[in-house]
C-alpha cells in the first residue's frame, strides 16, 4: 500500500459506499481462506489411530517370578552349553510348563548356510524344541518373517529340516498372519503390520539369535531379533536404527531369550558371507532379561554397551540392565 | 480500533502491531514448512497404513548368465534390486552400499552339478563408477586372504570370492570351501569377468602407492566414499592402518581438483574437530608445512594438504606420534606426488 493513499473514512465517518466496499472485501477474503482450507482438508484422515495406538501387540509373556537371571556357559557344542545353561537356570521346566504353547522366535533373514552364522545356527533351534516338548510343551513354533524369501531362508539356513526333525512345526508367514499392532506410547510402531498370527493361543516365547555385527546397528543380538516380527516395509526405520529396536524391546517381553556366540560375526554384518567375518567365541547365554544378554554379548565383538547406544535407552525404559554381572550370571564350562 | 480521520497515516504503534502479526504469521508458516517436511516414519505409518502393509515388490531378473560353468546348475531365479529396496535382500548392510552411491544387485543361487546340495550365490553390485565399486569393496576386504589372478583386487577369504569389474563389485559366497566347491565359484567369477565388458576399471593404485610403505598393515587400505571420520563435508578419502613401534593409528589422503581445493579442505576438517568434535589446536608443527594438530578426547588428529593433496593422521595415540606420522606421510608424498 502506497504511503501516500488516503485511508477510507470509518466508524461514524463512513458512507454506505464505503462500508459495502469493505463487507464485500471481507466476504471474499472470508470465502477465499474457507476454499483454501476445504481444498487441504483430509477427509480420510487415520481418525482411529488414538484408539488403536493404544492395543498391545503381543501379550508379556516373562515370568513374574524369575526376575533377571542369566547363565554363561562356553563350549564349542551349541547342544551341550544350551542344555549346560539351562541347567543353570533351573532348569527348562522352570520356564515351560506341561501344555504350554510355545513360540521359538529365530533369526532366519537370509537365506544363507548355517555355517555363516548370519542366522540361528540349527542345533539351538532343533534344541530348544526338543527341550520344550520334553518339559511338555503342547507345541513348539518356530517363525520369522525374513526379508528374503521365507521358504527359501528356512531352507537354505538349515532350520526348517532341524525343527521338522526335532517335532516342532515351522511357521512360514502368509499375509493373514499380519495385523496392525501398537507400541503403547510409541513413537514408531503404531499400527504397523505385525507377524502376530503365530502367537494365537501361544502362553511362551523364547527368543534365539545368534552374535552378529550389524552395519546399521552396531550390532544384531536378542532385541534386533525382534526386528523380524515387523512387516510391511520395515527398511524405513533403519532411518532409527536405535529408537525401532529400544521400542522393539518395550513391546516384546520374552519368557527367555538364547545369544548364541558360539561363532562371532565380527565384521560385514548382518550378512557377513565369508569365514573370515566370524570368530570363534565359543559362548552361549541364556537369560531372561535380554538387555543384559545383548550386553554381555557386546563383549565378545569387542565392544561395550557404550557402543550400542540403544541398550542404555532401553535400559532406561525399564527392559532390563546394561550391568549383567549384577545378575550374577551363572557362568560353566562345557568344552 | 476506530480510525477517525478520513486521510491520515497509520502510526508508529500501528505499523508496529502490524509487522508484529505478519511476523507472527510468517515464523507459523515457517515452522509449518519445516515440520511436513521432516520425515517422520510414524506420521507415515499413520497415513499409508495399508500401503506400507503390503510386500515390497522385487523385480524380476533375467538370469546372470546365458551359459553357466559346466560345474554350475542354475538354483533359483535371478533377483533384482534397486537402491529403494537393497535391504529387503542384504537388511542393514544396505547402508554400507548406498553411502556410496549403489545403483543396483543383482543376485542368483547355482548349485554344483556334481553335489547340489553344495551352492553358491553370486552378487553383482553395481556401484556406478569404479571408484565407488573400490570403495565397497576395499571397506569389506577381509583380512588373511588369499590374492586372485581372476579380476581387478580378486581375493579369495574362506568359502567366498570377492572382486571388483569396472563399475561393478562382485561377490561369490559358497557354502562350503572344499576344493571342488571353490573351484567352481573361481570358474564362476571367470565366467561372469568375460561374460561382462567393461569400459573402464578402478585403478587406485597410483594413489595408494603415496601411502609410506613402512609400517603400513596390509590389507588395510580403504577408500572411503562420504561421511569421513562422520565430517559429512568428506567424501573420497583413502584411509589405512599404520603400525610402528607402539604406536597405532590411521593415515588419510584425498586428492582434490586444486591446491585451493585442498587447502579449503583442511581447514574445513580443521574447523570440523575443533568446533563439532570439541578438539582443541595443540601444535602446529614445522613439517609438513601448514599441518595442525588438534587433540580430540584424549587422541590427536593430524591435518595439512600439499599441492592437490588433503592428509593427515587420525586417532595417533600422542602428539608425538601424531608428529612423527605426519612428517612421514608428508615425505611420502613429497617424494612421490
Amino acid at each position: 500500500m502506497s504511503s501516500d493513499a488516503p485511508i477510507p473514512p470509518s466508524g461514524p465517518d463512513a458512507t454506505r459506499r464505503v462500508f459495502l466496499r469493505r463487507a464485500l472485501r471481507a466476504g471474499a477474503a472470508i470465502a477465499a481462506t474457507g476454499g483454501l482450507a476445504a481444498w487441504l482438508w483430509d477427509r480420510h484422515p487415520p481418525g482411529s489411530l488414538g484408539v488403536r495406538a493404544a492395543a498391545t501387540a503381543l501379550p508379556d509373556f516373562s515370568l513374574p517370578d524369575s526376575g533377571g537371571r542369566m547363565a554363561i556357559v562356553t563350549g564349542t557344542d551349541r547342544v551341550r552349553t544350551l542344555r549346560r545353561a539351562l541347567e543353570a537356570m533351573g532348569g527348562i521346566e522352570r520356564f515351560i510348563k506341561r501344555g504350554d504353547r510355545v513360540v521359538v522366535k529365530v533369526n532366519a533373514a537370509f537365506a544363507a548356510p548355517s555355517i555363516l552364522c548370519a542366522t540361528t545356527h540349527p542345533d539351538v533351534a532343533a534344541e530348544l524344541v526338543r527341550l520344550c516338548l520334553g518339559a511338555g510343551a503342547a507345541k513348539v513354533l518356530v517363525t520369522d518373517n525374513p526379508i528374503n524369501d521365507p521358504e527359501s531362508c528356512f531352507a537354505l539356513s538349515g532350520i526348517a529340516a532341524s525343527v521338522g526333525a526335532a517335532g516342532g512345526e515351522v511357521v512360514l508367514p502368509r499375509a493373514s498372519d499380519f495385523a496392525d499392532g501398537s507400541l503403547p506410547g510409541g513413537r514408531l510402531i503404531r499400527n504397523w503390520p505385525m507377524l502376530l498370527g503365530p502367537f494365537r493361543g501361544v502362553t511362551k516365547l523364547i527368543g534365539a539369535a545368534p552374535v552378529k555385527h550389524h552395519a546399521r546397528a552396531g550390532a544384531s543380538m536378542t532385541i534386533k531379533n525382534w526386528y523380524g516380527l515387523l512387516g510391511g516395509r520395515r527398511n524405513q526405520f533403519h532411518q532409527d536404527i536405535n529408537g525401532i529396536i529400544v521400542e522393539l524391546a518395550q513391546l516384546v517381553r520374552p519368557t527367555f531369550v538364547v545369544l548364541d556366540g558360539t561363532m562371532s560375526m565380527l565384521t560385514n554384518g548382518p550378512t557377513g558371507g565369508s569365514l573370515a567375518d566370524l570368530k570363534p567365541t565359543h559362548t552361549l547365554v541364556v537369560s531372561t532379561d535380554p538387555v543384559a544378554a545383548d550386553a554381555f554379548g557386546a563383549t565378545l565383538l569387542g565392544k561395550s554397551f557404550h557402543d550400542l547406544p540403544y541398550l542404555a535407552r532401553a535400559a532406561q525404559c525399564g527392559c532390563g540392565t546394561t550391568d549383567f554381572g549384577a545378575l550374577r550370571p551363572v557362568r560353566a564350562d562345557v568344552s | 480500533m476506530a480510525i477517525s480521520t478520513s486521510s491520515r497515516l497509520p502510526s508508529a504503534r500501528e505499523s508496529a502491531a502490524a509487522a508484529t502479526v505478519c511476523l507472527v504469521l510468517c515464523a507459523t508458516l515457517a515452522w509449518l514448512v519445516r515440520a511436513q517436511s521432516r520425515f517422520s516414519p510414524a506420521v507415515d505409518i499413520a497415513f499409508h497404513g495399508s500401503k506400507a502393509a503390503a510386500e515390497p515388490k522385487r523385480a524380476k531378473a533375467q538370469d546372470l548368465f546365458s551359459t553357466l560353468p559346466a560345474e554350475l546348475r542354475p538354483m533359483s531365479a535371478a533377483e533384482a534390486f534397486g537402491p529403494e529396496n537393497l535391504s529387503d535382500k542384504i537388511d542393514g548392510k544396505a547402508e554400507v552400499y548406498l553411502s556410496a552411491g549403489v545403483a543396483g544387485l543383482r543376485c542368483q543361487r547355482m548349485a554344483l552339478a556334481a553335489a547340489p546340495s553344495t551352492w553358491i550365490e553370486l552378487f553383482v553390485f553395481d556401484m556406478g563408477k569404479p571408484p565407488n565399486a573400490y570403495s565397497v569393496y576395499s571397506s569389506q576386504r577381509r583380512s588373511d586372504v588369499t590374492d586372485l589372478q581372476l579380476a581387478d583386487y580378486a581375493y579369495r577369504a574362506g568359502n567366498e570370492i570377492a572382486l571388483v569389474h569396472g563399475p561393478f563389485y562382485v561377490e561369490i559366497v559358497a557354502t562350503d570351501e572344499r576344493p571342488a566347491t571353490i573351484e567352481a565359484a573361481g570358474a564362476l567369477a571367470r565366467a561372469y569377468v568375460a561374460a561382462t565388458p567393461v569400459s573402464a576399471h578402478a585403478d587406485v593404485s597410483s594413489d595408494q602407492a603415496l601411502f609410506p610403505r613402512e609400517g603400513l598393515i596390509p590389507g588395510s587400505v580403504t577408500l572411503l566414499s562420504t561421511d569421513v571420520f562422520g565430517f559429512d563435508g568428506l567424501g573420497n578419502v583413502y584411509v589405512a592402518r599404520f603400525r610402528g613401534g607402539r604406536d597405532e593409528l590411521t593415515l588419510f589422503l584425498a586428492r582434490r581438483t586444486g591446491a585451493s581445493d585442498a587447502t579449503g579442505a583442511a581447514a574445513a576438517l580443521r574447523t570440523f574437530f575443533v568446533d563439532d568434535c570439541g578438539g582443541k589446536e595443540v601444535a602446529r608443527p614445522a613439517r609438513p608445512a601448514g599441518a595442525v594438530i588438534i587433540e580430540t578426547g584424549g587422541t590427536f588428529e593430524g591435518v595439512f594438504s600439499t599441492g592437490a593433496f588433503l592428509a593427515g593422521v587420525h586417532q595417533a595415540p600422542s602428539r608425538e606420534a601424531a608428529e612423527r606420522w605426519l612428517q612421514r606421510l608428508g615425505e611420502s608424498l613429497a617424494a612421490k606426488k
